[in-house]
């Protein structure tokens, strides 16, 4: 596919945006019937870039001076990549007592940073498991997805894997930001698929609309 | 944005279509009953809805509620300023229980979840016109 056969038209970036409004939406409902907040949305952004380039394209989109912890989810049917949410590295205390998880003061540091780490996990699981799902349902596709993974790095450094993205392919992100209501958390969910996607994609967003014909 | 359909005020309904993106307001279009005519007014925001809204009175509002500028939730509020009895239909992509009762709360006359469908989007329609018919 020539990279000028990739550009997405603007009616297709703002059928892409609905829809990762929609599959959002419908994560930020599921989360929300596990802990008991409201989750603020925002308006999507679509972005086109080069695979090699994501710690770029990543690192312009979040404040990255911060430590962020990220949980990192692989996704694989006709639409396939990795889902990235980024959160503060400051936000896995607050998880954890989002989550009723109550470290005892007599327990490590090292059992409080596991707890992290699962809040971290099942915030994951449930917000890119019911976003690509809704996405993908409603283009007509099943995915697999891999078990998430926390990671507390510098974005700088990520990279996506190397038999997923060639290096000197596209790559398209859908990026969402989300804010915890009264809880002074926010975080970002990007979903990144692979160039093998984005002809499969843009023949998808078209049959979505023509349902509507 | 405005009229897409023939405009003669006394035989239609005029209904106001507020969503920042236009593929969702032509979605929203499409559901609408084709055997009717209405008098169709969009705005992208919820600011641009408000100032529709007073300029055109419509009877019927389906306002998206994530949108840059003002908000759906803001629009509401300030709408139902103008005129308490306007029955503005939340159509959205939110679909958390507290954004539900939010939205209610405001005095939106029905939470429509995204995607809309034609049944949703018809049956919501019939429920404002008998609501209309029945303020008189």
């Amino acid at each position: 596919m020539a990279a000028e056969d990739m550009a997405f038209s603007a009616m297709e970036k703002d059928i892409l945006q609905e829809l990762m409004n929609i599959g959002f939406g419908q994560a930020a409902a599921d989360l929300a019937q596990v802990i008991d907040l409201a989750i603020e949305l925002s308006v999507p952004d679509i972005q086109l870039f080069k695979a090699c380039e994501l710690h770029e394209h990543i690192a312009t989109e979040v404040d990255s001076d911060r430590e962020v912890s990220i949980v990192e989810q692989y996704f694989l049917g006709k639409f396939k990549g990795i889902a990235l949410l980024v959160f503060p590295a400051k936000a896995g205390k607050q998880l954890v007592s989002l989550f009723g998880l109550q470290n005892s003061p007599s327990r490590p540091s090292s059992h409080f940073d596991q707890l992290e780490k699962e809040a971290m996990v099942e915030v994951g699981n449930i917000l890119i498991g019911a976003c690509v799902g809704k996405i993908t349902e409603l283009l007509q596709d099943v995915v697999i997805y891999s078990p998430p993974r926390v990671m507390i790095e510098d974005v700088r450094r990520s990279s996506l894997p190397k038999n997923l993205f060639a290096p000197d392919s596209m790559a398209i992100s859908m990026k969402t930001v989300f804010h915890f209501e009264q809880q002074e958390i926010s975080g970002q969910l990007f979903l990144i698929a692979n160039q093998e996607s984005i002809a499969w994609l843009k023949s998808a967003l078209h049959s979505f609309l023509e349902q509507y014909e | 944005m405005v009229g897409s359909f023939p405009q003669t005020k006394t035989a239609m309904l005029t209904i106001l279509i507020v969503d920042d993106s236009p593929v969702a307001r032509e979605i929203l279009k499409k559901c609408l009953p084709r055997d009717k005519n209405y008098s169709i007014i969009e705005a992208g925001n919820g600011q641009e809805a408000l100032e529709k809204f007073c300029q055109y009175r419509p009877e019927v509002t389906f306002m998206d509620m994530t949108m840059p500028v003002m908000d759906g939730f803001q629009a509401i509020a300030e709408i139902k300023q103008v005129d308490p009895q306007a029955i503005i239909i939340a159509a959205t992509a939110d679909v958390q229980q507290k954004a539900k009762e939010r939205i209610a709360k405001l005095g939106a006359f029905l939470h429509l979840p995204k995607p809309v469908t034609r049944q949703g989007v018809q049956n919501a329609l019939q429920q404002a016109e008998q609501s209309l018919k029945g303020a008189g």
